[in-house]
């Protein structure tokens, strides 16, 4: 599961301390900085965040326009003590209250990230196999013999074989059907390619 | 360690906690305090010998049971396995397609792998079927022939017939290696498919995949170590016999 980078901007150190031990009991989270001085916004420029906290005190006109200009794949949260603080420049994602419970913001969150990995686009050569087992395979999910593989790619059928060997050993799926979902899930084929 | 007819029953349950749908199979219930193996199956009566080579085969791998012959009917054997069978089609199998339901019903936007998992767990679940139908519809039924045989005074011409079109030597070869399909789905769960939303379900498949597993294990070793061999020893005895009575005739 890919990873997600949060950014804190909130002057108060008690508050940074209690969102990082929150947003870090979601598995494959990190905050990889905080900033305490909205003047040390343009650090943001040395990160690659996913998420950033602020405070929507903090928020004017010029720091809306940074992060509208800067920042085009990164969702902002804001933090306020009520609901009606949101800056409207800045397309909001969600907002969390300080009063708020532990169990409601981890939900926010949670959806947050839900999204975003769903939203992410699929790739498309698995990082397990060679692009040359990635074609075999594709070709074994898509219901070919050895030998029809061997003459579609020029190759012997020894060496069809000897790549279904690596393949299963690097998978660690034997069957034809096993190796087919994994295909599929990994968008060698489409559903609708098979026999 | 090996279980012995002194082994305290509660603590086989301790040792290895999914020796309890052995017990299960037995008709062993739990509360049996601190009575021994031996104890517990007298109350239960159940054939201790039996019980032993049984529970062994399934808390170690490597374990062989020495006495194929002297000891239980293989009748006692056969029920048992029938009993698994059972098992699986009335509670295993079920179990593990309403997660899968629950799974479909329960990700909306992963729903397409779900299906294609469902998919597989079918031919799965077909391909279990057919395992299942072979051995009761000849397995089984060989194996009770061939114990008929040995047991009677006078070797039918009959069964050596039957023992020239199907030995148990047959079935060892054609046993078909089912556990690897299963191998297969856990390890797409385990290592590829994208973490469906609701993470308890998948890990309660996945852990009824683990004991569905280490089921059909233990069962393919129970055929493989119990059965087999004491049947391809009276297939030995019947032939000589056979062959003995036809000289003195």
């Amino acid at each position: 599961m890919p990873k997600s980078n949060f950014i804190l901007i909130e002057q108060s150190y008690i508050i940074r301390k209690g969102l990082i031990s929150l947003i870090e009991k979601i598995p494959n989270t990190q905050v990889i900085s905080q900033i305490d001085n909205i003047k040390d916004i343009d650090n943001i420029q040395n990160y690659d965040p996913d998420f950033i906290i602020i405070n929507s005190n903090l928020i004017d006109k010029d720091v809306s326009d940074y992060l509208s200009k800067n920042l085009e794949n990164v969702q902002v949260i804001s933090l306020s003590k009520d609901h009606n603080t949101s800056f409207s420049e800045i397309n909001w994602i969600e907002n969390i209250l300080l009063n708020e419970t532990q169990n409601s913001i981890l939900k926010k969150i949670n959806k947050l990230i839900g999204n975003r990995i769903s939203n992410m686009p699929q790739r498309y050569t698995p990082d397990e196999i060679s692009e040359r087992e990635a074609d075999i395979l594709r070709n074994i999910a898509l219901g070919y013999s050895n030998k029809e593989i061997a003459d579609k790619l020029f190759i012997s059928t020894h060496t069809v074989v000897t790549h279904r060997k690596n393949i299963t050993r690097k998978l660690g799926i034997k069957t034809v059907p096993g190796l087919t979902i994994y295909a599929i899930l990994n968008k060698l084929i489409d559903l609708g390619d098979t026999k | 360690m090996i279980i012995t007819k002194e082994v305290k029953m509660a603590d086989l349950i301790h040792m290895n906690y999914f020796a309890l749908s052995v017990l299960n199979r037995f008709g062993i219930e739990l509360g049996f305090g601190d009575k021994s193996v031996e104890e517990v199956c007298k109350q239960n009566n159940v054939d201790l010998g039996f019980f032993l080579d049984i529970v062994n085969t399934f808390v170690d791998q490597d374990y062989f049971p020495k006495k194929h012959l002297q000891t239980f009917p293989v009748k006692l054997i056969t029920d048992y396995l029938q009993i698994t069978h059972n098992d699986y089609n009335d509670s295993n199998v079920p179990e593990i397609e309403e997660l899968i339901e629950k799974m479909v019903d329960s990700n909306q936007t992963q729903k397409d792998n779900i299906v294609l998992l469902k998919k597989f767990f079918n031919e799965y679940k077909e391909e279990l079927q057919n395992h299942i139908n072979r051995e009761e519809e000849v397995v089984f039924p060989y194996a009770h022939a061939i114990e008929d045989a040995f047991n009677s005074n006078k070797i039918d011409k009959s069964v050596i017939e039957l023992m020239q079109n199907y030995s148990i030597e047959v079935f060892q070869n054609e046993h078909d290696n089912i556990e690897e399909k299963l191998f297969d789905l856990k390890n797409i769960i385990i290592k590829y498919l994208p973490q469906p939303k609701d993470v308890k379900l998948c890990k309660k498949l996945l852990h009824e995949l683990f004991s569905l597993e280490q089921d059909l294990n233990d069962h393919a070793r129970i055929e493989e170590k119990v059965l087999v061999p004491k049947i391809r020893e009276m297939e030995e005895i019947i032939h000589k016999r056979f062959s003995e009575e036809t000289k003195n005739a």
